[in-house]
């Protein structure tokens, strides 16, 4: 018994899946969206849903034709500095994130468990911050009620740029279990724009944890400059 | 236990290439034993000496990719870091035995690409847009 066992299993599927279904793109899989990707509508392109080419990752295959692509690939010299000065930026960003203490609820405790000594947030430059106008982040955990919504949108206003806004918990995300309250704000996408959801009724202190690594990989793919010099 | 010794130690054992890796990707000289490698290439470590490693430390993953995250590591290799299976997988009988055949290939979180997870909705459409119906005019 070795590896090859498990790639063998996984290639059987992956063929088996292959024979089941069209071949219409990467989220083939998800194919009752209303809006359908673009690669799914042109016949030709037959993007493979999974893979384990080492070379070619799936995340690579995802990128295929988008612009974030052809922001990410320069194109001349200038764009080669650009976009270098643009990673330096990123890398500076995602290095010290400020995330702004906004807790409502019980999500706010997995929060502080983020914060202490198993997860350990200051390892990767996470430090709360008391005040708005120090911070980057704002980190919504907890139900909004409508009474907070002003308050919390007058925070997001003092957060200086660029500023991001991770969605904690279900009741930031939608409501949850307040959805149907006469006092509860649907969701604090309404209020302010969202650029995480962490699913969770709390979530895990993991899982928020996640949620600003993939706040870092989101700040990794800003090529703000590249996209400047090219309109 | 962390200590000047023990790093030393584990460039020596490990090699200065080796070294230069694990600390671009990891951040600490660590050195184990590499009890295999998943579908992806990441390569799965265990060290469980305590003198070299402390305990909670002691299974790591070098990540096969430049742009890493957590779930580029397989849920069978996965259950083996986070200590719920005792063996790595390709020993792992039990695992391997009750491995469904339906089993869909792994494939990691795609958000921020074109394969990002989007929900879709079964119920009817609260928000329409306008569709003019234009009636025929009375031509005389």
């Amino acid at each position: 018994m070795s590896a090859s066992v498990l790639r063998n299993a996984a290639l059987v599927n992956a063929s088996r899946r292959a024979a089941l279904r069209p071949q219409l793109g990467v989220n083939a899989v998800r194919s009752l969206h209303s809006t359908q990707p673009k690669s799914a509508q042109t016949p030709d392109s037959e993007i493979p849903s999974s893979t384990t080419s080492p070379s070619q990752p799936i995340t690579a295959l995802a990128k295929q034709g988008s612009n974030q692509l052809s922001l990410e690939t320069p194109k001349n010299g200038m764009e080669y500095v650009l976009s270098t000065v643009d990673k330096v930026v990123n890398w500076a960003r995602q290095g010290s994130m400020w995330p702004m203490t906004f807790g409502l609820a019980c999500c706010a405790v997995e929060m502080m468990h983020m914060a202490t000594s198993r997860y350990d947030q200051d390892r990767l430059g996470v430090v709360f911050r008391a005040s708005p106008r120090q911070s980057d982040i704002m980190i919504v955990a907890g139900t909004l009620t409508n009474k907070m919504a002003p308050a919390l949108r007058k925070v997001y206003d003092q957060m200086p740029e660029p500023r991001w806004v991770i969605s904690m918990g279900s009741c930031a995300n939608g409501g949850g279990y307040y959805h149907y309250s006469y006092s509860v704000v649907r969701g604090c996408d309404r209020i302010v724009p969202v650029d995480i959801y962490v699913p969770g009724c709390p979530p895990t202190a993991e899982a928020l944890l996640y949620g600003m690594l993939q706040l870092q990989r989101k700040m990794r793919r800003n090529r703000k400059s590249v996209l400047w010099y090219r309109k | 236990m962390v200590s000047i010794g023990r790093y030393i130690r584990n460039i020596r054992r490990s090699g200065v290439k080796k070294w230069m890796r694990d600390m671009m990707y990891i951040g600490d000289a660590k050195y184990g034993q590499c009890v295999g490698q998943d579908q992806f290439g990441n390569k799965y470590y265990e060290n469980l000496n305590p003198e070299d490693e402390l305990p909670g430390r002691h299974r790591w993953v070098d990540f096969a990719q430049h742009d890493f995250n957590a779930t580029q590591v397989p849920a069978e290799w996965h259950s083996w870091l986070h200590h719920i299976r005792h063996q790595p997988p390709p020993q792992d009988t039990v695992m391997q035995n009750l491995s469904p055949p339906w089993k869909g290939p792994w494939v990691e979180n795609l958000t921020g690409t074109r394969g990002a997870y989007k929900p879709y909705n079964t119920a009817a459409a609260k928000i329409n847009p306008w569709a003019p119906k234009v009636a025929p005019r009375n031509s005389t």
